[in-house]
């Protein structure tokens, strides 16, 4: 099904692609997301995916799941966006943004805990924050996360491991705080 | 409850995925405006250029065979209306056309003089 919308998309069947956009869409953006702390960043790095997406159709192998193929390009164009925001964002890595702060309002207790997590996942290396993301949000298995990763099935699963140690933590303290 | 932490664990944690899930998700209303931006930047775009030299590639061989069908059509009607090139060395009629040279004929020359 899949296989046969990237085949149209490929010869220029533009609503085959939209079709495909209309599948992939939340989840590239919450995959690039998990390395960019900016929703706007994020969009724009999801944005470049699909129009990267878009131009290397001919190298996907329709043989294979197309999930694995665009979020390797997602992680890729986030992981680029997010090494050349590096310096810009500076200031956002201190650990008194992911440890402490002062309690928030009870009705924006979920907003808050989100923002918390995004800014977790920011302070994370990246290969971790896609790691943790594409295993228990988006379901990939870490054979799948390692190809996309271009890394060894093993580091994977120590990215994952690391990653959750950190969130973990982070959602204990929030409880406790609660 | 979260799952044991372990390296060696390969269950997804569905605590922790649901409430990264919760922090990744964009604000609801912002999907369709993504998605026609996307398909807006897909329009602007380059058709990548392999897909145009397949396409090509492929309109030219179709237009090769039919091209080769038109000409064999040609000359196949052309080699029917032309007369049999197997009457003119028919071994028959070569045989029966040799007669003898007349010998007035090849002596006149030599007998005038």
């Amino acid at each position: 099904m899949e296989a046969g919308l990237a085949v149209r998309a490929r010869e220029g069947d533009r609503v085959a692609f939209g079709d495909l956009v209309e599948r992939y869409a939340d989840q590239a953006r919450r995959v690039a997301r998990a390395v960019l702390q900016d929703p706007d960043d994020a969009d724009d790095a999801a944005q470049d995916a699909f129009l990267a997406a878009l131009v290397k159709l001919h190298q996907y192998d329709v043989r294979r799941p197309f999930g694995p193929w665009l979020m390797r390009i997602v992680a890729n164009a986030a992981t680029d966006r997010r090494r050349r925001r590096t310096v810009r964002r500076a200031d956002l890595l201190e650990e008194g943004l992911v440890a402490g702060g002062a309690r928030p309002d009870v009705v924006a207790e979920q907003a808050a805990l989100n923002g918390r997590l995004r800014e977790a996942l920011a302070q994370l290396p990246p290969r971790r924050s896609l790691a943790v993301t594409l295993f228990d949000v988006e379901g990939y298995s870490h054979a799948e996360i390692a190809e996309m990763l271009g890394i060894p099935e093993g580091t994977v699963r120590s990215e994952v491991f690391h990653a959750r140690r950190r969130l973990r933590t982070l959602l204990a303290d929030w409880r406790q705080d609660g | 409850m979260t799952t044991p932490l372990t390296p060696f664990d390969h269950r997804p944690d569905p605590v922790l995925g649901a409430a990264l899930r919760e922090a990744l998700q964009p604000r609801e209303g912002e999907g369709a405006a993504f998605r026609s931006r996307v398909l807006a930047a897909a329009k602007r775009a380059p058709v990548p250029v392999v897909d145009v030299l397949a396409r090509w590639s492929r309109v030219g061989i179709a237009a090769a065979i039919v091209a080769a069908l038109a000409a064999g059509v040609v000359v196949g009607r052309g080699a029917l209306r032309a007369e049999p090139a197997v009457a003119e060395s028919d071994p028959n009629a070569m045989i029966a056309g040799v007669q003898a040279p007349d010998a007035n004929i090849l002596l006149t020359g030599y007998t005038e003089r």
